[in-house]
């Protein structure tokens, strides 16, 4: 069988509407079967991304109408690596939740595990269709799922932590289905590729109120400010595997939709200055937001949402350079965060009220976990010899390039608020004291084994970036070449036999 | 001053809003020639469908067959919100949280009205999903009409209980069916939710291919699901 995208979309649906029966065959098939889908999702992404690197864009036509009758799926070498991405920390988050919640219902834990399924599908989805409509369809998916996770635990905090998530989360949606609404009026077509081509012909009020109503739309899940209000209590409240993936994977598709449409659909220059901006904004209150955290989850969440900032500044100063940047960015923010995640809930698990002062000196019981917690940490201030140093290097690379001086000096600053509060929280761990820890909650081995190999990964990429540059720049390259990816769906539209 | 701050935000968002709004014509033919070299999309669905897809009714081709990822994504949607809210409601059984289902006591009228209406309104509802091919409706609107029927009987009964061991089996069941259609088309066609329209002729219950047999499993799927979910939110802890 040969295997094209779609794959990615029916393969996780099998399984999910399969598992409420599967579970009735035997009680652990709902634990693993997740992980075998999660694991053909990586043989998907090698088989992708290898032909793609090869012929550069792949098409998928589904129901057999072509590009701007029926729905598309496209596979670039930009969505094809952020799949790619999401598949394989798709994978380790199910690695290390493996044996999740051992004692708890069947009935709760089976839900669980589709949900969780569910949203790297629709995140996945969101990635690889070259469709508007189709899009929203798969965010309703990522949303719907992320508020049921959010609210897993049916405490007070978790409730209300769903219920901001959800109306705001619908408010995104609402926003982004108007936006579509008025889109159609005006070009009459859904196809992505279609409406780019026709962009120049919708005037100019009309364009803008569109794109205000996506960026306003996308920034809500891409964790934009001020519309982030629901991210620290989401990240705070969510069970520790799910909060991995809501940074790991949730935010990077609201990226990914954000910059699909000011880089692809849109022909606007000023909303790349907007970028800089909402994203300056972004990273500097958040960052400085995370001093303030007593909280480890809430403290890492800031940190997760000045990240974002950064990565949105790079997409804003728009050259070759800071795309590549960008990326980078986006893939150690995927790597360290899940593993900052990974090991900070397995650190909070020992706590008794989740703050940072409660875990003080625990690196002495929970040695390799609080290793791998110092090195992420590490790696995402930046320092070298970890990946992160990297990706900030080309950030800082591709402002000066464009003589941006206040926007490195404001990075860097940032960066020191950064080392602050992360080195704050490595030092209590290996040196304060004055607490005493009973009952130490080990994690399982499979947790081990999911964080040791984020943690390899981040120092293997630290010492050779150049494993991945060349994908990097290829997918940079693709997604300035907005004109190709037009003519290759409008024109050259055939299905990869 | 908060508040004034947000009058005026909302001022400047509607008069956007309504700005763009009154620009776009209404009343006009925006569907262009639909028998054009390059139609819009709106003109191709109305040129083509009939021919090659063998439906009389366009809404339902476009709605199963040339967008039919997105339908099977808004099953999706229904079932995780199913799922989701079964997860967030779930009471804990070695909690021993007992629940109980909210309902007032209804009178003779509503319980005898209610038997006799349900099989009514179901069989309503299956007609529809069963024609959404040739009538207006469809597997949406035929499952929700069925789920009402069984929210009647559930406000109006006590003890009516539904079988959550056959509405797994019904749910799952139809969901797969209507993948697998669509891997059909993938190994026949090689494309996925392909459709084989030779079957039948036009007009008759007989025909559109998959089209037909896709949304019966989407009016079984929603009709099950909407009525899980009903069930979910009556049920309270009960009172001591």
């Amino acid at each position: 069988m040969v295997i094209t995208p779609i794959h990615y979309i029916v393969v996780p649906l099998i399984a999910a509407f399969a598992i409420p029966l599967l579970s009735k065959i035997h009680k652990e098939l709902f634990r693993i079967v997740p992980g075998i889908v999660m694991f053909y999702n990586i043989i998907i992404s090698f088989v992708l991304m290898k032909e793609v690197n090869e012929v550069g864009y792949i098409s998928e036509i589904i129901a057999g109408w072509e590009a701007p009758w029926g729905i598309n799926l496209m596979i670039t070498p930009f969505s094809g690596f952020l799949a790619s991405l999401i598949s394989v920390l798709g994978f380790l988050i199910w690695l290390y939740q493996y044996r999740f919640k051992k004692v708890i219902d069947v009935d709760e834990i089976k839900s669980y595990g589709i949900l969780q399924m569910m949203m790297i599908t629709g995140a996945i989805g969101i990635i690889i269709t070259g469709d508007i409509f189709n899009l929203f369809v798969f965010m309703e998916i990522v949303a719907i799922t992320a508020v049921s996770l959010t609210s897993f635990y049916r405490g007070r905090d978790g409730a209300e932590a769903g219920f901001k998530y959800l109306l705001i989360g619908g408010f995104a949606s609402a926003l982004i289905l108007l936006a579509i609404l008025i889109l159609y009026t005006q070009v009459g077509t859904l196809n992505m590729a279609e409406i780019a081509e026709k962009m120049h012909t919708i005037p100019l009020g009309i364009k803008s109120t569109i794109l205000i109503l996506f960026i306003v739309g996308f920034g809500i899940e891409a964790e934009m400010f001020p519309l982030n209000g629901w991210a620290p209590d989401a990240y705070s409240q969510a069970p520790g595997p799910t909060s991995a993936a809501f940074a790991g994977i949730v935010v990077k598709a609201g990226i990914y939709g954000l910059i699909r449409v000011i880089y692809t659909l849109f022909d606007i220059e000023g909303a790349f200055d907007f970028l800089i901006i909402a994203g300056l904004v972004t990273m500097i209150i958040a960052e400085f937001s995370a001093v303030k955290q007593k909280n480890l989850k809430r403290m890492l969440a800031y940190s997760s949402i000045g990240q974002m900032g950064l990565v949105l500044i790079a997409f804003g100063i728009g050259t070759k350079t800071a795309v590549f940047a960008a990326l980078f960015l986006m893939f150690n923010h995927a790597i360290i965060k899940s593993l900052l995640f990974m090991t900070g809930s397995i650190l909070m698990y020992n706590s008794k009220d989740k703050t940072i002062s409660s875990i003080h000196g625990i690196a002495k019981n929970l040695p390799f976990v609080s290793i791998m917690f110092a090195i992420g940490a590490f790696a995402i201030v930046g320092l070298p010899p970890f990946s992160g140093f990297w990706s900030k290097l080309y950030v800082l690379t591709a402002a000066a390039d464009k003589e941006m001086i206040m926007l490195i000096i404001a990075i860097l600053g940032v960066s020191i608020v950064e080392i602050v509060y992360y080195f704050r929280v490595v030092n209590k761990l290996y040196f304060a004291t004055d607490i005493e820890h009973l009952d130490i909650f080990k994690p399982s081995n499979n947790s081990l084994i999911a964080m040791g190999i984020l943690t390899i990964t981040i120092i293997v990429i630290g010492f050779y970036p150049d494993l991945i540059t060349g994908y990097l720049h290829n997918a940079a390259d693709i997604l300035l070449d907005r004109s190709s990816y037009i003519d290759f769906v409008l024109k050259a539209n055939v299905p990869i036999q | 001053m908060k508040k004034v701050l947000v009058i005026i935000l909302l001022v400047i968002i509607g008069y956007f809003l309504a700005n763009t709004f009154i620009n776009i014509p209404f009343g006009e033919n925006r569907i262009g020639d639909i028998n054009a070299e390059k139609p819009t999309a709106a003109g191709y669905y109305l040129s083509n469908t009939k021919e090659k897809s063998k439906v009389a009714n366009i809404i339902t081709a476009i709605v199963v067959n040339y967008r039919g990822l997105d339908t099977l994504g808004e099953v999706t949607v229904l079932f995780l919100a199913s799922t989701g809210i079964a997860s967030v409601l779930y009471r804990r059984k070695e909690e021993e949280e007992e629940t109980e289902r909210l309902s007032l006591p209804s009178s003779t009228i509503i319980r005898s009205g209610a038997r006799v209406l349900f099989p009514i309104i179901a069989l309503l509802g299956i007609y529809v999903f069963i024609h959404g091919h040739l009538t207006p409706g469809g597997g949406f609107q035929g499952g929700t009409i069925v789920a009402t029927g069984f929210l009647l009987m559930l406000i109006s009964y006590k003890g009516f209980n539904t079988n959550h061991n056959r509405m797994t089996w019904i749910e799952s069941l139809a969901g797969l069916t209507f993948i697998f259609l669509g891997i059909w088309g993938l190994i026949a066609d090689n494309t996925f939710l392909g459709n084989i329209p030779e079957v039948g002729k036009l007009n008759s219950l007989l025909s559109g291919g998959l089209i037909p047999i896709i949304y019966i499993a989407v009016g079984f799927k929603v009709a099950v699901e909407l009525t899980g979910i009903l069930d979910i939110l009556l049920k309270i802890k009960p009172k001591k």
